[in-house]
């Protein structure tokens, strides 16, 4: 009986640690990303962000996929400015935890 | 006859005759055939001979160069598309380059754009690293995400500063001599600049810039003055499908005649100019989507055209018929 529950509260620690590890993965669609002049600015910019771990560009969708570090997490606002200082305009965003 | 009526004929005399001439002016028949695609090469990937998005195309007397954008390097291909060598991939923080854009040969050099690393990386033809110049920002010497450059005889070198809305005339060791452009502003009046993506040099110094945005070319002469422009309607930033027009401007080099050849990237072509500006052919393939071919255009001597294609991932060879 002791061992199944070291067991289950063990997979409940695992679990509740990956949960909080967990960054943030932003979806922003933007227009005008299949010009590469535009795609690595926006790209560069978002990298150079503090928290940013990894940035993809999803051309079919148009989309650009922004992941953050654990625990990190940006406002609309911030992604409006950064795409502007890119020269785009974020057209819509949506955000999920990273599994 | 009465006033009004008079005065609504000799309008629409005034407005056919507009139209007249503007269906001349800007809307040119080709004066050549086009070119023929005599080869392509390359496809997806990250190996020896493939690509991952190439953005940059320069031509020496039996090789060419190719930027390769998201694998970090340069590859090199005999004319006919045999692979040759790559660098550019280096441990060093000097010598690597981050997403290389337009390329320029110049004595015996190849210089590349580094859109990310926000420099001019100077290489020996044969791969070893040589210099880099300029650093962040936007102050004299500096760039921000650098699209291309040319080099003029005496060692200027001439560079396109994306985000800082500017071209930069440099000397051989980086240090600033002037600039075109108001620093970090978008402008559409001659001498200003929307987003300029490349330059080149013929060879009486006339400068050509492709103003990439505003979906033109821009010329300045020997000292530097604007000169003339052209792209579209009054070449301010009305982009259209038509022979003349263009819809952003990637890439331009110069011919061994002289003549101009324009990356016209959202319509997948490359269009083919005098000096002065006159269309004369265009040619290009369809994308596979969903981006697009022509990001970058090279002349060699002999008069073959050496095109980027970026959405196949690919280099085109196009000769004359």
């Amino acid at each position: 009986m002791k061992t199944i529950a070291q067991f289950l509260t063990g997979i409940i620690m695992l679990w509740s640690s990956m949960v909080l590890s967990a960054g943030t993965q932003y979806d922003l669609r933007v227009d005008g990303l299949s010009c590469p002049f535009c795609a690595y600015g926006i790209e560069k910019k978002l990298k150079k962000t503090k928290g940013v771990d990894a940035v993809e560009i999803d051309l079919e969708q148009g989309v650009v996929v922004v992941n953050t570090e654990e625990g990190v997490k940006l406002s609309e606002a911030q992604f409006k400015q950064l795409v502007k200082d890119a020269g785009f305009t974020l057209r819509s965003m949506t955000e999920k935890p990273l599994p | 006859m009465n006033r009004p009526k008079i005065f609504l004929i000799r309008l629409l005399i005034l407005a056919a005759a507009i139209i007249l001439l503007g269906s001349c002016a800007w809307f040119p028949a080709a004066q050549e055939s086009p070119y023929r695609l005599a080869a392509s090469w390359g496809e997806k990937g990250n190996g020896p001979g493939q690509f991952n998005e190439p953005t940059g195309i320069a031509v020496g007397s039996r090789e060419v160069f190719v930027s390769d954008a998201r694998n970090g390097r340069i590859q090199v291909f005999d004319f006919n598309g045999q692979y040759i060598r790559q660098f550019g991939r280096s441990d060093e923080e000097s010598s690597e380059l981050g997403r290389p854009m337009n390329l320029t040969i110049a004595n015996d050099e190849l210089y590349v754009a580094d859109y990310w690393n926000d420099r001019i990386q100077v290489y020996a033809l044969d791969g070893t690293y040589r210099r880099s110049i300029g650093t962040s920002g936007s102050g004299p010497g500096e760039f921000n995400a650098p699209g291309g450059v040319a080099v003029a005889a005496n060692g200027d070198l001439y560079v396109v500063d994306f985000y800082n809305q500017r071209v930069q005339q440099l000397r051989a060791d980086g240090s600033f001599i002037r600039q075109w452009g108001m620093t970090g502003e978008i402008g559409i009046r001659a001498g200003q600049f929307n987003y300029p993506t490349d330059v080149a040099l013929a060879e009486d110094n006339t400068l050509y810039v492709a103003d990439g945005y505003n979906d033109r070319v821009q010329v300045f002469d020997q000292n530097g003055d604007f000169s003339h422009k052209w792209g579209g309607p009054f070449a301010m930033n009305i982009f259209g499908p038509f022979n003349g027009w263009f819809a952003t401007v990637t890439s331009i080099a110069v011919g061994p005649q002289g003549n101009i050849f324009v990356a016209d990237f959202y319509n997948d072509r490359v269009q083919k100019f005098t000096p002065q500006g006159t269309f004369l052919t265009d040619f290009g393939t369809e994308p596979a989507g969903p981006a697009h071919t022509t990001i970058a255009v090279a002349v060699s001597d002999d008069g073959t055209v050496f095109v980027a294609d970026y959405d196949r991932h690919r280099v085109q060879k196009w000769e004359t018929n």
